[in-house]
């Protein structure tokens, strides 16, 4: 069965790009347009690998990963979080909340399908 | 992390690593060099500026790499290592010491002698300006050993294994941080291909502990790849902070290995090496070994094949290379007043534990009797076990003694030879600190009075170098120390003009040749015509005797003149408990310590006169305590002996009951009782009384001392005989 990964940003065009390279890579995607909503599609699946933004409205992504590692069923999903070069203390934001894989922005789509396959099995 | 922790562990390590670099430059200094002692040199720099790097401790890491560059050229054979380059390692060596005392203090900011700092960087600059100007002079050899300096993993002892080996363990918390160990395994197969996977579940807990969702296991691996070490570096890059990850490449050398088992010290490591073949049979024994160790040792394990000898010598695995300094710490670290709190609740223990024996005994109730022996026997075991933790061997203070030894015989233009024995000896851990400064004292006084110049020992016709000994051995419930000299021994007429001189005895006086001995502890007592900067300030035996004294031990002095003197300390083992001895003197308890009990006579039956029986036909000097503590006498009269020995002397004490064994939790008396002779503390008892406990040494002095005022007073009498010697 194939794997079910959760994307999260704000933008569409980063949205679309990732979908396309992780359904050809094999992967299920679903998309979330913020935190908020993201929180939302957590309730009633299982995801397998959740790949968020950090600055969204509504909710942010640092916000979301700490409200997702809550539920029972998120607790050891691995998360990766797109990031700025140089934005430090966002980053070490997200490390307390226990994210420990990072993408810094911009980044071509083999770098990010690189991260996912360290972070879950075939 | 906590960083204050982090920074005190990389001060206890510089200081671990600095004296163990200390002791191999001696070790170098005495029995010439040895590559395996310049690494270990050249290991201790090395670490200590990669540690002070991760702290960015520039004023370490900036000195400590030139000290690095210096050591590299002497370990490729491109310096000579000469009494020059000692003299300046063990500098280095000392300023690097007060780096770290700086970072211990919080003051890494400031640069502690800067003079100091700027002579060791010329001289050491120096040294590698000399070599670069002179590149080429001695081409094929020099060429060769640079060359392969660069590429260690060809040179240097090689395993057979043509593949990476990776080490990984994982915290406790990586499956919360998202993370899979098992991803990370598969990724690998993208950099290469995976082979003999071994699985180590060296932290899992039992079933009923376990928590499922933390991670216990580790793993080693062997990988065929073609890619270097970034790239399989780079697999981790998520999991770096939730893991411990060691690459070594194929082929990497012993000492990579030994390293590597070092770091993890996991017993059942070197089993998983060898079971999946990274290590040959042959190199998992030789892992296990320090690089120089005999070849005899090899031969006990290399015959043994397979897994079985690995699973029941990795004890020793971790001690590898980088420490074998016999007594160096590869322990945990435990602070001294948990230790202490520990020690005193064992002793609550026993005196709550006799009282419950006490009200077991009167029931009499077997059952319970029964039950309440069993608690006490565990109680003893507890107790010396927990006494135990606190034995260090004296080795900790002996090791400061190579040094000293040497800077001061050079100091005073003598030669003077060093030898420890008995390092291993163990003593309690608070007297080890506070033995170290009479020690001290009595070596350089040794060196400085005791062993004479070289010319003097010429005309005496002994060897030029003056020998030195510590030795340290267990006797009778105490520890012996002895520092003696091959020097000039003490002058008795010298001593007793000065003490007369002094006013410190008067010139009729009839002194035994251990009584005069015993002047030189006097307060303001100096023999040495020359005051030096070492010794012979006036302060010095008193408060060596008062220090010893202090840790109810004694110093005696033995000398011969012309052949040489040895100070002898005794000390008890412990300061805290004791096995004691029981015995009643009209209505109050005594406590005497059992290991000085020899025996115990009924009085009535023996030939005696005043102070003094005939014991098997020895005479013996006796003190009776009722006498001694002014009790009112009873009327009974049946009086038992209880003979008891201090070193070589022994004595009778007179006693009314003797009332068995126990074991004596000694609490010290107060500041008023401090003059009291006869009594070394108190202790607690089963009913809650206070007994006192008997200082035996003094005890054993008074008695032997009037003995001696007896003999003087009258003839010798038939009761008289030579000294006796017993064991």
């Amino acid at each position: 069965m194939a794997k079910t990964i959760l994307i999260v940003d704000d933008s569409f065009s980063l949205r679309q790009t990732l979908g396309i390279a992780l359904k050809g890579a094999g992967y299920d995607v679903v998309e979330a347009v913020d935190g908020k909503d993201a929180l939302a599609k957590l309730d009633g699946r299982k995801f397998n690998l959740i790949i968020s933004d950090v600055n969204m409205p509504n909710m942010d992504g640092i916000s979301f990963v700490k409200a997702a590692k809550l539920l029972p069923a998120y607790k050891f999903t691995p998360i990766i979080m797109l990031t700025t070069e140089g934005d430090e203390a966002k980053k070490a934001e997200g490390r307390a909340a226990g994210v420990r894989a990072w993408v810094i922005k911009p980044f071509q789509p083999p770098v990010l399908l690189d991260a996912v396959s360290k972070l879950i099995m075939a | 992390m906590d960083m204050d922790m982090a920074r005190d562990a990389l001060v206890q390590e510089s200081r671990e690593l600095l004296s163990a670099m200390e002791a191999a430059l001696l070790q170098i200094e005495d029995s010439g060099a040895d590559s395996e002692a310049i690494n270990a040199i050249f290991r201790a720099a090395h670490t200590i500026k990669g540690s002070a790097g991760l702290f960015a401790f520039n004023r370490i890491v900036s000195f400590t790499h030139i000290v690095e560059s210096v050591l590299d050229r002497v370990r490729n054979g491109v310096l000579p290592i000469d009494n020059a380059m000692l003299s300046l390692l063990l500098n280095c060596g000392d300023y690097i010491a007060q780096l770290v005392d700086a970072i211990a203090a919080r003051l890494e900011e400031v640069e502690p002698d800067p003079v100091r700092r700027a002579e060791l960087e010329a001289q050491l600059n120096q040294l590698l300006d000399e070599q670069d100007t002179a590149p080429t002079h001695s081409a094929p050899a020099a060429a060769a050993v640079t060359h392969t300096a660069q590429e260690p993993t060809v040179s240097e002892d090689p395993v057979a294994s043509p593949y990476w080996h990776l080490s990984l363990r994982f915290s406790a918390d990586v499956l919360r941080m998202g993370l899979d160990p098992l991803s990370f395994l598969q990724y690998l197969g993208n950099v290469g291909t995976l082979l003999n996977l071994q699985t180590l579940p060296e932290g899992l807990p039992p079933l009923a502990q376990l928590d499922p969702e933390q991670a216990y296991i580790g793993f080693e691996l062997d990988l065929q790849s073609e890619q270097d070490r970034a790239a399989i570096d780079g697999v981790f890059d998520f999991i770096r902070d939730d893991a411990s990850i060691l690459i070594l490449p194929p082929h990497a050398s012993m000492r990579e290995y030994r390293a590597l088992l070092a770091a993890r010290n996991d017993p059942q490591m070197l089993a998983a090496l060898l079971a999946q073949g990274t290590l040959t049979a042959d190199e998992a024994a030789r892992a296990l070994l320090p690089e120089q160790e005999t070849v005899e040792a090899v031969s006990v394990v290399a015959p043994v094949a397979a897994i079985e000898p690995a699973m029941k010598l990795p004890a020793n695995a971790p001690r590898g290379d980088e420490k074998k300094g016999g007594y160096e710490q590869k322990f945990i670290k435990i602070e001294v007043s948990k230790l202490d709190q520990l020690i005193d609740l064992v002793g609550e223990l026993v005196i709550a534990g006799a009282g419950a024996s006490l009200i077991a005994n009167r029931r009499k109730d077997s059952q319970f009797e029964e039950a309440v022996q069993s608690i006490a026997e565990l109680v003893e075991h507890i107790r010396d076990a927990a006494l135990n933790l606190r034995m260090v061997p004296i080795g900790e203070v002996f090791q400061r003694f190579p040094r000293v030894v040497r800077d001061i015989s050079h100091e005073l233009g003598k030669e003077i030879d060093l030898v420890v024995t008995g390092a291993d000896t163990e003593l309690d851990k608070s007297m080890v600190e506070r033995l170290s400064d009479p020690l001290m004292h009595i070596v350089r006084n040794a060196m400085d009075h005791g062993i004479e110049a070289t010319d003097a020992r010429l005309a005496a016709g002994k060897p030029l170098a003056g020998t030195l000994r510590l030795n340290a051995y267990h006797e009778s419930g105490s520890i012996v120390i002895e520092v003696s000299d091959d020097g000039r021994g003490l002058n008795k007429a010298r001593i007793l003009a000065k003490a007369i001189e002094r006013g410190l005895v008067s010139a009729e006086q009839v002194l035994s040749e251990r009584e005069v001995f015993r002047l030189i502890f006097e307060a303001g007592f100096s023999t040495a015509e020359q005051v030096t900067n070492l010794s012979g300030r006036g302060v010095g035996m008193d408060v060596v005797k008062k220090n010893i004294e202090s840790l109810r031990g004694e110093v005696e002095i033995v000398s011969t003149e012309g052949a040489g003197t040895t100070v002898r300390i005794r000390l008890p083992l412990t300061l805290a408990i004791i096995d004691g001895f029981q015995v009643m003197v009209n209505e109050s308890v005594f406590v005497i310590p059992l290991d000085l009990v020899i025996e115990c006579i009924d009085l009535a039956g023996l030939d005696g006169h005043h102070d003094i029986v005939k014991l098997r036909g020895e005479p013996l000097p006796f003190i009776r305590l009722r006498e001694l503590f002014e009790l009112p006498a009873l009327e009974h009269g049946r009086e038992s002996l209880v003979v008891v020995q201090f070193g070589q002397q022994r004595a009778g004490l007179v006693v009314d009951r003797l009332l068995g064994e126990f074991q004596a939790v000694i609490k010290p008396l107060g500041e008023l009782f401090s003059r009291i002779k006869s009594i070394s503390g108190s202790t607690i008892l089963g009913d809650g009384r206070v007994a006192l406990i008997l200082d035996v040494a003094n005890l054993v002095h008074q008695a032997v001392q009037q003995q001696a005022t007896t003999q003087n007073g009258k003839a010798a009498t038939g009761l008289v005989s030579p000294q006796k010697s017993n064991g």
